[in-house]
C-alpha cells in the first residue's frame, strides 16, 4: 500500500469532523446546565430526567416502537417470499419488473410518497389509521428487508448445502426448511434491523398520512422543533442517535461487515 | 385406522406440495410468492403516483375538493411568479450541492480507495452513520451550530472576524450547507465503488509506460471513473431537488423549494392539484434520473472500459 499523502490525510480528517461535529455539539448540550446552547454552564441529566418524565413523549415513543415492529415484522415475511421467488426462480415470467418494483421505493422522493398514499386514501375514503400508517411504512421498508435476504440466498445457492441434502433424502422443502431457512436468519435479521431503522426514523411519510389521531416520536420531535431550540430536544435527539448507533452495530455484527448490502 | 399411521400420509401430500412451491415446478406458484409484496406496492407506491399524475391535470374545487376535468392550467400556474422562482431555486439548489458534493468527494473516495488500506471498511462504515442517523436530529445539529446564539457565531465573534452575529439560518448558504451535508454519503459511495473497481495493473501499467502521477490520473484514472461521478450525481441531485426538510428548518419562506411548496399546497392551501402537478415535475425527475442511472448500469463504453481484467 502506497503511502497516504499528508494532505489528503488532513484532508479526509476534515470531511469526518463536518460529518460528525454536529452531532457532537448535539449531544455535549445535552448535558449542559444551562436553558441556551451558548456557554457550558456544568454536567447535568436533568434534561433526560425531564424527558422520561413527559409522558405524552413516551407514548410517541411506544407508537413509533409498535409501528416499526409491526411493519418490520410484515416486510421482512412478505419480503422473503418475494426474495425467494427472486433469487430462485430465475425462469418465471416477469422477474425483472418484480425486481424492479421492490427498488422503486428506494428511489421515490419521500414526499411524492406521503402526499402520493395522503390522496390515494382520502379519494378512495379509506380512513387514516394505524393501519394504513403500518402499510404505507412497509412500502419503504420492503427494498430494506428484502436486500440483504436476496443476496444471501443467491450465495446459498452456490454452496451445495441444499443439494447434499436432497441427495441424502430430504425433499424440497426439508431442504428448504432445514437448511435454507435457518441459513438465510442472520440475513433476516439484519434486513430486520435495517426496516426498523428506517421505520423509527421515518418523518417525511408518517408526516402526512398518519393524521390528526397518531403521533410518531419524529413527528413529536418536529412539532418542538418548530418551536426553537431546547435542551430537552438535545437529549431526544441524543437518544435517537445513540439508538441509531446501536441498532447499526448490531447490523454491522450481524451481516459480518459486509456493507454493500446496507445501501 | 390409527393416527399415527395417517399423519405421514397426509404430511406427505403437503411436503409434495410445498417442494413444489419451493422449487417452481407448481405453476404460478413465483407470482404467489411475489403476489402478497407486489399488492402492497401496487396499492400504496404505484395506484398514489398514478393518482399525483392524474389530479395534476384536474381542477382545484371550493373548499379542497377536486373537480375531475381535465386541465393544465396547474403546470402553467407552476411558471408564473410567484412560483416559477422556487422552481428554479430547487433546481439551482440541487445542482450547486451536487457539484460541491462532487468537489468535496471526489478526493476523499481517492483516498478511501488508494490509501486507507485495511481502514476502508471502518471509514466507509463511519460514513454512513450520519446517512442512518435521522434527518430531523441532523437538521437539528446545524441548528444549535448556525443559530444566532450559535456555535459558530460564538467562535466568529470571540475571533473578532464579525462585530455582532450573522443570521445564517434562514439563508441560501445554510440550506446548501445542509444539502451537502446529507447528501455527501450519497455521493461518497458510488465513487469509491468505482475506484475500487479500477484494475491496478492499469495504473501501473501507465506508470511503466513513463506517465507521471498527473498524467495516469488524466488519462487512466479519471476516465475509467467517471461512470461512478455519473451515478453519485443522479444519486445526488435527484433526491436534493426534492428535498424538503433541510429549507423548511435551515432556510426560510425565500429559500424555498419544490418540496416545500408541494407540502404547502397539500397541508396548508389544500391546492391538491398544484401540488400534484408539482410533485409529478419530481416524479419526471426521478424517472429520468433512474433510467439514466439504468443505462448507465447496463453498459455504455465507460461500464465496458471496467471489464477489462
Amino acid at each position: 500500500m502506497k503511502r497516504f499523502p499528508p494532505l489528503l490525510k488532513v484532508y479526509c480528517g476534515m470531511i469526518y469532523l463536518f460529518l460528525y461535529l454536529p452531532m457532537g455539539v448535539m449531544m455535549a448540550f445535552s448535558f449542559n446546565d444551562a436553558r441556551r446552547n451558548v456557554v457550558w454552564k456544568g454536567f447535568t441529566l436533568k434534561w433526560y430526567g425531564k424527558l422520561f418524565a413527559n409522558k405524552e413523549l413516551m407514548a410517541s415513543l411506544a407508537t413509533t416502537i409498535e409501528l416499526g415492529l409491526i411493519a418490520t415484522a410484515i416486510s421482512v415475511a412478505l419480503g422473503m417470499l418475494a426474495s425467494y421467488a427472486l433469487a430462485r426462480h430465475v425462469r418465471m415470467r416477469g422477474r425483472s419488473a418484480y425486481a424492479g418494483l421492490l427498488n422503486v421505493p428506494m428511489m421515490m422522493p419521500e414526499i411524492v410518497l406521503g402526499i402520493g398514499i395522503l390522496t390515494f386514501l382520502v379519494r378512495a375514503q379509506i380512513e387514516l389509521s394505524f393501519w394504513t400508517l403500518v402499510l404505507s411504512h412497509v412500502v419503504f421498508c420492503l427494498p430494506y428487508a428484502t436486500g440483504a435476504i436476496r443476496a444471501r440466498l443467491l450465495s446459498l445457492q452456490s454452496s451445495s448445502y441444499e443439494d447434499a441434502a436432497m441427495d441424502l433424502g430430504a425433499t424440497e422443502w426439508e431442504a428448504f426448511y432445514k437448511i435454507t431457512l435457518p441459513l438465510t436468519g442472520p440475513a433476516i435479521l439484519s434486513g430486520a434491523l435495517l426496516a426498523f431503522t428506517v421505520s423509527f426514523e421515518d418523518f417525511v411519510t408518517s408526516f402526512f398520512v398518519a393524521g390528526g389521531g397518531i403521533e410518531t416520536l419524529p413527528i413529536r420531535i418536529y412539532a418542538m422543533m418548530k418551536f426553537g431550540i431546547t435542551p430537552e430536544i438535545n437529549a431526544m435527539a441524543t437518544v435517537l442517535l445513540v439508538f441509531t448507533l446501536a441498532v447499526l452495530a448490531a447490523y454491522h455484527a450481524v451481516s459480518g461487515g459486509d456493507q454493500e448490502s446496507a445501501l | 385406522m390409527t393416527p399415527g399411521k395417517a399423519a405421514p400420509r397426509s404430511f406427505g401430500r403437503i411436503d409434495a406440495f410445498l417442494s413444489s412451491v419451493v422449487s417452481g415446478r407448481l405453476k404460478g406458484a413465483s407470482h404467489v410468492l411475489l403476489a402478497p409484496s407486489s399488492l402492497v406496492l401496487g396499492l400504496f407506491l404505484i395506484l398514489p403516483v398514478v393518482l399525483i399524475l392524474a389530479i395534476s391535470f384536474t381542477k382545484r374545487g371550493p373548499y379542497g375538493s377536486l373537480v375531475w376535468s381535465f386541465t393544465t392550467s396547474n403546470y402553467l400556474q407552476a411558471l408564473r411568479p410567484a412560483y416559477f422562482p422556487v422552481l428554479a431555486r430547487s433546481f439551482l439548489f440541487a445542482g450547486v450541492t451536487t457539484l460541491l458534493c462532487l468537489a468535496i468527494a471526489y478526493p476523499l473516495a481517492y483516498a478511501l480507495s488508494f490509501f486507507a488500506g485495511g481502514f476502508r471498511g471502518a471509514l466507509i462504515l463511519m460514513l454512513m452513520v450520519p446517512f442512518w442517523n435521522s434527518c430531523l436530529v441532523a437538521i437539528y445539529s446545524w441548528m444549535i451550530l448556525l443559530g444566532r446564539e450559535g456555535l459558530l457565531n460564538g467562535l466568529l465573534l470571540r475571533l473578532g472576524l464579525i462585530q455582532a452575529p450573522v443570521q445564517f439560518l434562514g439563508t441560501s448558504f445554510a440550506v446548501i450547507l445542509g444539502l451537502v451535508y446529507f447528501y455527501l454519503p450519497f455521493m461518497v459511495l458510488p465513487l469509491y465503488a468505482c475506484l475500487e473497481k479500477i484494475p491496478r495493473s492499469l495504473i501501473d501499467a501507465s506508470k511503466d509506460l513513463g506517465a507521471g502521477v498527473a498524467t495516469t490520473f488524466l488519462k487512466v484514472t479519471l476516465p475509467l471513473s467517471l461512470p461512478g461521478v455519473f451515478a453519485g450525481c443522479i444519486l445526488t441531485f435527484v433526491p436534493c431537488v426534492g428535498d424538503f426538510l433541510t429549507a423548511d428548518f435551515l432556510g426560510g419562506t425565500k429559500t424555498y423549494l419544490i418540496g416545500n411548496l408541494i407540502a404547502n399546497q397539500f397541508l396548508a392551501a389544500q391546492d391538491w392539484p398544484f401540488g400534484g402537478a408539482m410533485a409529478a415535475i419530481l416524479i419526471v425527475i426521478l424517472s429520468t434520473g433512474i433510467f439514466a442511472y439504468l443505462r448507465l448500469e447496463s453498459g455504455g463504453p465507460e461500464a465496458d472500459a471496467l471489464k477489462v481484467r
